[in-house]
């Protein structure tokens, strides 16, 4: 998508523009600000818990099913629409490790439910059918009839929180979108939310879980707007006095770390980053530097479940993302809080699962409120 | 079962289109000095040129035969069709048309990396040719309405393999490519066209096409028009197009708007 941002779309999207205009279908969906989001079910239901004291709560940005096929668009590969096969293949393995950690609650991104790139396959759907999850939801972040660019076709991909309770109320709430595009790319650019979902948690009233993945390659403060955003939300639930599971794919690293700066490692053929004359200095989404407090304030008022103080003191053993598939994974992005506690050492940074995504799965028990 | 109808079904339209075709041949009807006749059985007065910012490019070469081609695609889309008028019978105008498309330097140059891709650079587009031919009749059913009702069939020929992940799923374009991917198609459908008053006409058409190799083998298309007619010479139409598609995502409606076309003619000799 990085290339989307740099080429005008003039003069190709003219002739599709036409054929959109007035549409059934229109080529790109905008959103509400707060709109109600697709709710699905399993083929075959299965009895939840009546009873629970604890639950568990995982999330994975599982990259539509591509594992660690080389894609364009992230991976300086040369792939853009896979088989079927290929997309069942990493599916299974995603299904598969999903029954072995058994999360209650799990929080996904870079989901597809209607795309080329991953033929077609309605994900939240196939991975509600091949679980023991009951109920989804799904908000897109990026639904176009067709983006054209480099064969990409049409796209829907998403946020989706499954979960073995009844869904009772699920709703999209936009993020802001990339003020460092012009209009024409930005119409045709991804659209970031938070899914917002009210579970049927035995025992507790007012139960909610809420899934984000938060702007990638923004080179402004348009990630820093959606973080504060995605807090907001979550005050307004604590200040009501409901509990709530957070979590996603914040594509921002901690207070603290290290490292902050990605682009030698994110780097493709023939780039150069740094230099007296890289234009851009940086690549964008690789360099954190600038943005290393972001997080600093969901860190002082909520809990995670990788707590900070634990992370760095041994970061590497927490990190959940690399661009290079021979290299380890060298950052964390991804993320769970909430405002009541999780069970201590309930945490996993599941990265020894590295055929299925370009993310590790994070999972930690919380505890249910008396 | 579903193979066999197809199957069935592609001998009863190939017999009737051969038999018709045998029988009526090489017989100039007397309705063929007719302009602006591109959606019936008539075909351009000879030595008559009408052309269109969007339409094909039409040349009266004989009595019963006009040549047209698509002029605006014709450098990445190499298209060429022959309408050959035959005997008419029962008040009905008979014609056929037979075309030949070859669409893989268009689409080559649609699978490209950034802007403009709209076919996947990792994929191998081959030489392949298509011929449509189909079958146009003609009736005048009052004295300003015509009726046209055309049945077609579609072949396509590929000198290597074309992956099925190059499909384009769009409106328009699905189910007119969607041949060379299963090798044959059907198209079938009607068109009706007449007078509103003084220069205005108007023109509805409906086609079917029917695709039997494929999961996804329907797809309808409606158009309205409505023609000003400034002169024997130009001609301005505009309306809409309705198409029902199934695509490998499932089906879409979608009504285009605006159609919108200007015609010229000359007569060349």
């Amino acid at each position: 998508m990085n290339r989307l941002s740099k080429k005008n779309f003039w003069a190709v999207t003219s002739f599709i523009l036409f054929i959109f205009i007035s549409s059934c279908e229109p080529l790109v969906t905008q959103f509400e600000d707060v709109e109600e989001s697709i709710k699905y079910s399993a083929k075959h239901t299965q009895t939840p818990p009546t009873v629970v004291d604890t639950i568990k709560v995982m999330t994975w940005n599982i990259r539509f099913g591509a594992g660690r096929l080389p894609w364009f668009g992230d991976s300086c590969g040369d792939r853009v629409i896979l088989s079927e096969d290929e997309v069942l293949i990493n599916l299974r393995g995603i299904a598969e490790m999903i029954t072995q950690v058994k999360p209650d609650i799990l929080f996904l991104q870079e989901i597809d439910v209607q795309s080329k790139r991953s033929a077609y396959i309605d994900q939240v759907q196939w991975l509600l059918n091949h679980t023991y999850f009951n109920y989804g939801s799904y908000a897109s972040m990026w639904k176009a009839q067709i983006v054209p660019s480099d064969g990409l076709g049409k796209i829907d991909t998403g946020n989706a929180v499954l979960s073995r309770w009844k869904i009772i109320k699920a709703e999209r709430i936009q993020l802001p979108l990339r003020g460092d595009q012009d209009a024409l790319t930005k119409y045709f650019y991804l659209r970031r939310n938070i899914l917002k979902t009210k579970i049927d948690l035995p025992g507790v009233d007012s139960f909610y879980a809420l899934d984000i993945h938060s702007s990638a390659f923004s080179t402004d403060d348009t990630k820093q707007k959606q973080l504060i955003r995605f807090k907001e939300e979550l005050d307004k639930l604590d200040a009501a006095g409901s509990y709530f599971v957070a979590g996603g794919d914040l594509n921002e690293i901690p207070p603290g770390s290290d490292s902050t700066d990605f682009c030698d490692e994110d780097k493709c053929s023939g780039e150069s980053f740094h230099g007296s004359h890289d234009d851009p200095k940086h690549k964008e989404g690789s360099n954190f530097t600038h943005e290393i407090t972001w997080l600093q304030d969901l860190y002082d008022t909520y809990q995670s479940a990788v707590p900070l103080d634990e992370y760095l003191i041994n970061q590497p053993d927490y990190f959940t993302h690399t661009t290079d598939w021979n290299g380890p994974w060298n950052r964390k992005l991804d993320y769970l809080f909430t405002n009541t506690k999780w069970i201590v050492g309930s945490h996993s940074t599941h990265q020894d699962i590295v055929d299925f995504s370009d993310h590790v799965a994070v999972s930690a028990k919380w505890e249910v409120p008396k | 079962m579903r193979k066999k109808i197809n199957f069935i079904m592609a001998l009863l339209f190939m017999s009737f289109f051969c038999t018709i075709t045998m029988v009526l041949a090489d017989e100039p009807n007397k309705k063929s000095q007719q302009n602006w006749s591109q959606n019936s059985a008539y075909l351009v007065p000879t030595g008559r040129m009408e052309v269109g910012l969007f339409q094909s490019m039409r040349y009266g070469l004989l009595e019963n035969m006009e040549l047209s081609s698509h002029p605006l695609v014709f450098v990445l889309m190499p298209n060429l069709s022959l309408k050959w008028s035959h005997k008419s019978f029962g008040g009905f105008t008979f014609s056929t048309r037979h075309s030949i498309y070859y669409p893989s330097p268009l689409l080559r140059n649609l699978a490209r990396e950034g802007i403009g891709g709209i076919i996947s650079p990792e994929f191998e587009i081959p030489d392949m040719v298509s011929l449509y031919n189909e079958a146009l009749l003609s009736k005048i059913i009052t004295k300003h309405h015509l009726l046209t009702g055309k049945l077609g069939i579609a072949f396509a020929k590929k000198f290597s393999e074309l992956d099925e992940r190059t499909t384009i799923d769009l409106p328009i374009v699905f189910p007119r490519l969607a041949v060379f991917y299963y090798d044959y198609s059907f198209r079938f459908g009607f068109d009706v066209q007449g007078k509103l008053f003084k220069r205005w006409e108007y023109l509805m058409d409906a086609d079917l096409f029917y695709i039997p190799k494929s999961d996804e083998n329907i797809a309808f298309e409606h158009k309205g028009l409505v023609v000003w007619t400034k002169s024997p010479r130009f001609q301005l139409c505009f309306g809409y197009k309705l198409s029902y598609c199934e695509y490998p995502f499932g089906t879409q409606w979608h009504l285009l708007l605006p159609l919108f076309d200007l015609q010229w003619a000359w007569q060349l000799k």
